[in-house]
C-alpha cells in the first residue's frame, strides 16, 4: 500500500448560477482566507507553502495560461505554481506526487471557474475536439454524452423514469448542502416533460451552468498536527485515458473508469468496494452517468444500472448525498467538489447529510466527452 | 462599452469580450490524403492494420492496439454505411454546422471497423434509427474539411440477390416440362429462374489484361465468392499455376476446386475438360474423373480455336482444338458414369448435331445442358437468328445457356435470358464492362447479367434451384 497524505482544510464559495458581481479572483480569495485562518499555515519558504497548484480552464477564462489571472490571490508570487488544466481531481493526484516525492511538505490547491462568463459551455467543449474530423460537424461534450446515454441506457436497462428519479433526488439532496447551487425542486413528471436537449437527454438531465471556487490544503503525514487535529487521508489515486475517437471506444464499457478505480483501490488496499467503502461521490455531468459510473467503480453490477437504482443502490452505497455534479458544479471542478464532500463526511462536518461511521469514501471524476479520461481517489478518516 | 450593469454595483461594469484567433493547422500526410481523396475523388479511405485487421476511420498513423505502423496501408471503404448510434441536437449554437434540430450520428461505413460522427439529413428526424443504411452526399463546394462530405442521407435500400431470393417462392420443377414447341413461339416461362455462371479465367486471359483474373486457389476462392454474392449459382474454372499458366495437374485443380467450395459451399463448380492448349485427351479427362465436380464442360467438335486480330485479321496464335467423336463419347460417358453432369459446349450447329448423333448411344441423362458459345475465332459469331435456330434444334427437356467472347457477351446473354435460357459471363470470355471499362472482376459482369434478368422480370436462380433445373446431384 502507498503512503498517505493529509487533507488539512478545505474552503469553498457557494455554487451559483452566476457570480455576476464578483471576479473569480475574489471568489478564490474567499476560499484562501478561511484556509489561512483554519490552519495557520504560512508562506515561509522552509516550513510553509512553497508550491501552489491551481486548476482552471483557458477557454472558460478566455485567456491562455489562465492561472496567471490568479497567482497573486493564491499566494503564488515568488513561489512555485503549476496549473492542472485537466479535471481538478487530477490536481489531488499531482499534490500527492509533490508531497510523496519529498519535494514539498505542504501544498495549497485552489481552483476556480465561472462557466457563466462564456456565451456557451458547449462551444467551449467543441474546442476540445480536433479541428479535422470532429469539430466541424459540431461535436461537443453534451451531444457526445447523449450518444453514450443512448447506448448505456439500452445496455443497462436505465429508463426515463430512472433518470427522473436521479434528478429529483439530486436536487433534494443538494438542499441539505449549504454550498450547493440552489435549484428549484422538481418532481419526476416535470423532469420527464422537460424539453429534449440532445436525445435521449433532456434539459433537466444535464447539470446547469455554474460558477464556483475552492481551496484545499494538503500536507505530509509527519507534519499534519501543525495544521489540523482532524485530517482526512488520501490513500489511493488512479487515472486512465481511453481512446480519443468515440468510434474507437466501446462507449458504455466503462473501460477507463474500471482501470482508474482498480489502480486506486489497489493502492488503498480495497478489495471489495461494496464492503470496504461507505460513501461515494460520482461526477454525474448528466443523470445517466450516476448508475454508469456506479457500475464502473464496482458498486453496481455490469449492465444492471437500472435494477441497481430500483434496488435502492443510490441510498445503500451513500452515493452523491451532496447532490452530485448534476446539481451544479463547473465542468473541470467536479472532482474537487466530490473530494471536498468526502472530506466533510469523513471529518464529520457534513451537517444534515452526515452519514454515521464513514471511514472510507471514494471520489470520481471524468474529463472529456463521454468520460474519456477517468480518475478515482480514495479518502479515509 | 458598458453593456450591462448590476444593481448595487453601479460603479462597476461588465466588459463584453471575445476569444477569436484565426488559426492554421497542418493536417499531416495521413489527414491530408484522407480529406483530399474525399474532396477530389469523392471516395472515402481508411487505413487497415495488417496485424489485427482493424480498418480505422478516421485514418491514423499507428494502430494503438498493437503499435503497427499503418500510415501507408490505405483501403477504400464504402461511401455508405450503417447508423450505429445517434442524437438529435435540439439546441442552437455557433459551433454547430446546422440549425437545430438536426441529427448527429455515428456511422460505420462499409468496410470500416470504427464508426465516425457526421450529420444525417434528407429524412424526417423521427425516421432516423440505429441500423439505418445511409450514404454520403459529397459537398459541391469543397472546403478541405470533413464537411467535404456534406452529410449522409438514407440510402436506397437495395436487397442483395440472395435477400431477394429468400423473399420469393422457391422454384420447383413442374411435371410439365418446357417443350420445343413452347419455346418456338417465343413464349418461354419467364418465371423460371435464370442460372448465372461466372467463367472466372479460361485458359488464356491473363492478369496483364485484367488484374482480377485469379491464379492461386485463394484468389479463385475470393473471386468465386464475390460472384456468388453478386448472384452467380455456378463458376466455370480452368485452374492456373502461380505464373498464370493453365494446368492439368490434378493436385492444383483439386486445391482450386476445394478452396472455392470451402469459401462458398453452396456454389456449383463446373471444371473445364478442355483445360488449355496442347493437353492430351488423358490429361483432359482424368482430372474430371478424379475430382468429380458437379459439372464439367464437354466439347463437341474439332475446330480452329485461334487468336486472331479482330480488326486486321492477322493470325497471332493458330491452334486446332481437337474434339473427335471418340473424345465426345469417352468424355461424355466418363462424366455420366462419375456423376458429373456435362455442360455441352456448342460453337456452332455442327457441334449440336454431333452431340445428337452420339446421344443415340443413350448414355446422356436428362435434362441435357447446352452452352452456345459465340465469337471464338474458329467458331461462329453471335447472330440472333442462328441462336434461335440452335435453340429450336435442342432435344426435348434440354436447357441452354450461352456465352460470347468479347463484346458478343452482352447481346448473347440478353437473347438467352429473353428466350428462357441461362447466362454465362466472366473474365474468361470478356474482360470489359458494357461501357468499355475494365471489369473489376467477374462479379461485376455477374451484376450486369443480374440487371438483364431484372429487366425481363426473371428471378435469379439460387444454387439449389440451378441444381434442380440442370438435374445435378449436390455433392
Amino acid at each position: 500500500m502507498s503512503k498517505r497524505i493529509a487533507v488539512c482544510a478545505v474552503a469553498q464559495v457557494k455554487n451559483e448560477p452566476e457570480y455576476a458581481h464578483m471576479r473569480f479572483q475574489n471568489m478564490l480569495l474567499e476560499c484562501f482566507e478561511p484556509i489561512m485562518e483554519q490552519t495557520g499555515v504560512t508562506f515561509d519558504m522552509e516550513r510553509g507553502i512553497r508550491n501552489i497548484i491551481t486548476c482552471s480552464d483557458d477557454v472558460f477564462d478566455a485567456r491562455t495560461i489562465s492561472d496567471n489571472g490568479v497567482t497573486d490571490v493564491v499566494g503564488a508570487h515568488f513561489r512555485g505554481e503549476e496549473k492542472m488544466a485537466q479535471e481538478s481531481i487530477n490536481g489531488l493526484g499531482y499534490a500527492m506526487a509533490c508531497i510523496l516525492s519529498g519535494h514539498d511538505d505542504v501544498i495549497l490547491f485552489m481552483g476556480h471557474c465561472k462557466e457563466s462568463q462564456g456565451e456557451s459551455r458547449r462551444m467551449a467543449t467543441n474546442l476540445a475536439c480536433d479541428p479535422f474530423y470532429c469539430r466541424p460537424v459540431g461535436m461537443d461534450f453534451q451531444n457526445v454524452d447523449a450518444l453514450q446515454a443512448r447506448e448505456y441506457m439500452e445496455k443497462s436497462g436505465v429508463t426515463e423514469e430512472h433518470l427522473a428519479k436521479i434528478v429529483v433526488r439530486s436536487r433534494k439532496n443538494a438542499k441539505k448542502n449549504p454550498y450547493a447551487r440552489e435549484n428549484r425542486q422538481v418532481d419526476e413528471k416535470e423532469v420527464m416533460n422537460s424539453p429534449m436537449y440532445a436525445d435521449p437527454l433532456r434539459e433537466l438531465h444535464v447539470y446547469p451552468v455554474t460558477d464556483w471556487a475552492y481551496g484545499i490544503l494538503l500536507c505530509c503525514e509527519e507534519r499534519v498536527k501543525e495544521f489540523t487535529k482532524k485530517p482526512v487521508w488520501l490513500t489511493g489515486y488512479g487515472s486512465c485515458m481511453d481512446r480519443y475517437f468515440i468510434g474507437d471506444r466501446d462507449l458504455c464499457s466503462n473501460f477507463s473508469l474500471k482501470q482508474a478505480a482498480q489502480r486506486a483501490y489497489a493502492r488503498a488496499g480495497i478489495k471489495d468496494p461494496r464492503k470496504d467503502v461507505q460513501l461515494f461521490e460520482l461526477s454525474d455531468h448528466a443523470a445517466y452517468q450516476l448508475p454508469m459510473w456506479a457500475e464502473g467503480v464496482g458498486i453496481a453490477d455490469e449492465g444492471k444500472g437500472g435494477k441497481w437504482i430500483d434496488d435502492g443502490g443510490m441510498e445503500k452505497f451513500n452515493v452523491n448525498l451532496s447532490g452530485g455534479h448534476l446539481n451544479g458544479n463547473p465542468l473541470l471542478l467536479g472532482g474537487a467538489a466530490r473530494a471536498i464532500e468526502c472530506y466533510y463526511q469523513l471529518s464529520g462536518q457534513a451537517g444534515d447529510r452526515q452519514v454515521k461511521g464513514v471511514k472510507r469514501a471514494v471520489a470520481q471524476a471524468a474529463t472529456g466527452g463521454a468520460g474519456q479520461h477517468q480518475a478515482v481517489i480514495v479518502m479515509e478518516a | 462599452m458598458i453593456d450591462k450593469q448590476i444593481k448595487g454595483y453601479e460603479d462597476s461594469y461588465i466588459i463584453e469580450g471575445k476569444m477569436a484567433l484565426p488559426y492554421s493547422y497542418f493536417a499531416g500526410r495521413v489527414g491530408s490524403k484522407f480529406i483530399t481523396t474525399i474532396r477530389d475523388k469523392k471516395k472515402i479511405m481508411g487505413v487497415k492494420c495488417p496485424a489485427c485487421g482493424m480498418v480505422y476511420l478516421p485514418p491514423r498513423q499507428v494502430c494503438d492496439k498493437d503499435l503497427t505502423d499503418i500510415r501507408d496501408n490505405w483501403v477504400e471503404v464504402g461511401s455508405s454505411g450503417t447508423v450505429t448510434n445517434f442524437t438529435v441536437v435540439r439546441y442552437d449554437d455557433k459551433h454547430l454546422p446546422r440549425k437545430a434540430p438536426f441529427v448527429l450520428a455515428l456511422i460505420k461505413l462499409e468496410g470500416a471497423d470504427t464508426p465516425f460522427l457526421h450529420i444525417v439529413e434528407e429524412c424526417k428526424i423521427e425516421d432516423v434509427k440505429i441500423g439505418m443504411k445511409v450514404e454520403a452526399v459529397f459537398a459541391e463546394k469543397t472546403t478541405s474539411t470533413i464537411l467535404d462530405i456534406d452529410h449522409f442521407r438514407p440510402a436506397v435500400e437495395t436487397l442483395s440477390v440472395h435477400e431477394r431470393s429468400k423473399l420469393r417462392k422457391q422454384w420447383v420443377p413442374s411435371d410439365e416440362p418446357e417443350t420445343q414447341e413452347k419455346r418456338r413461339g417465343g413464349k418461354p416461362d419467364m418465371s423460371k429462374p435464370v442460372i448465372i455462371t461466372a467463367a472466372l479465367t479460361g485458359a488464356a486471359t491473363m492478369k496483364n489484361q485484367n488484374p482480377s483474373v485469379p491464379y492461386t486457389p485463394a484468389e479463385f476462392a475470393e473471386e468465386a465468392h464475390k460472384c456468388w454474392k453478386a448472384g452467380a449459382a455456378m463458376v466455370h474454372v480452368h485452374a492456373r499455376m502461380d505464373n498464370g499458366f493453365a494446368t492439368h495437374e490434378i493436385d492444383r485443380i483439386r486445391a482450386t476446386h476445394d478452396a472455392i467450395k470451402q469459401k462458398s459451399p453452396e456454389l456449383i463448380v463446373n471444371l473445364s475438360s478442355a483445360v488449355g492448349m496442347g493437353k492430351t485427351a488423358e490429361q483432359r479427362i482424368s482430372q474430371i474423373v478424379e475430382i468429380k465436380p458437379e459439372m464439367a464442360s464437354l466439347n463437341t467438335n474439332t475446330m480452329n480455336f485461334s487468336i486472331i486480330d479482330r480488326k486486321t485479321g492477322k493470325i497471332f496464335i493458330d491452334y486446332v482444338f481437337e474434339n473427335t467423336f471418340t473424345m465426345l463419347q469417352d468424355f461424355g460417358k466418363a462424366m455420366e458414369e462419375n456423376g458429373v453432369k456435362p455442360e455441352i459446349e456448342c460453337y456452332d450447329m455442327g457441334g449440336l448435331d454431333n452431340t445428337m448423333l452420339i446421344s443415340k448411344q443413350g448414355f446422356f441423362t436428362d435434362p441435357m445442358n447446352f452452352n452456345f458459345v459465340w465469337g471464338v475465332a474458329g467458331g461462329q459469331a453471335f447472330r440472333a437468328e442462328t441462336f434461335i435456330a440452335m435453340m429450336n434444334a435442342l432435344p426435348p427437356k434440354a436447357n441452354f445457356t450461352t456465352c460470347g467472347v468479347g463484346t458478343d457477351e452482352f447481346p448473347c446473354i440478353m437473347q438467352s435470358c429473353l428466350l428462357g435460357g441461362h447466362m454465362r459471363v466472366g473474365l474468361e470470355d470478356n474482360i470489359r464492362m458494357p461501357n468499355g471499362e475494365l471489369a473489376k472482376g467477374s462479379y461485376e459482369l455477374v451484376e450486369v447479367a443480374v440487371g438483364v434478368a431484372e429487366c425481363l422480370g426473371r428471378p435469379i436462380a439460387t444454387c439449389d434451384e440451378a441444381r434442380a433445373i440442370m438435374g445435378l446431384r449436390k455433392k
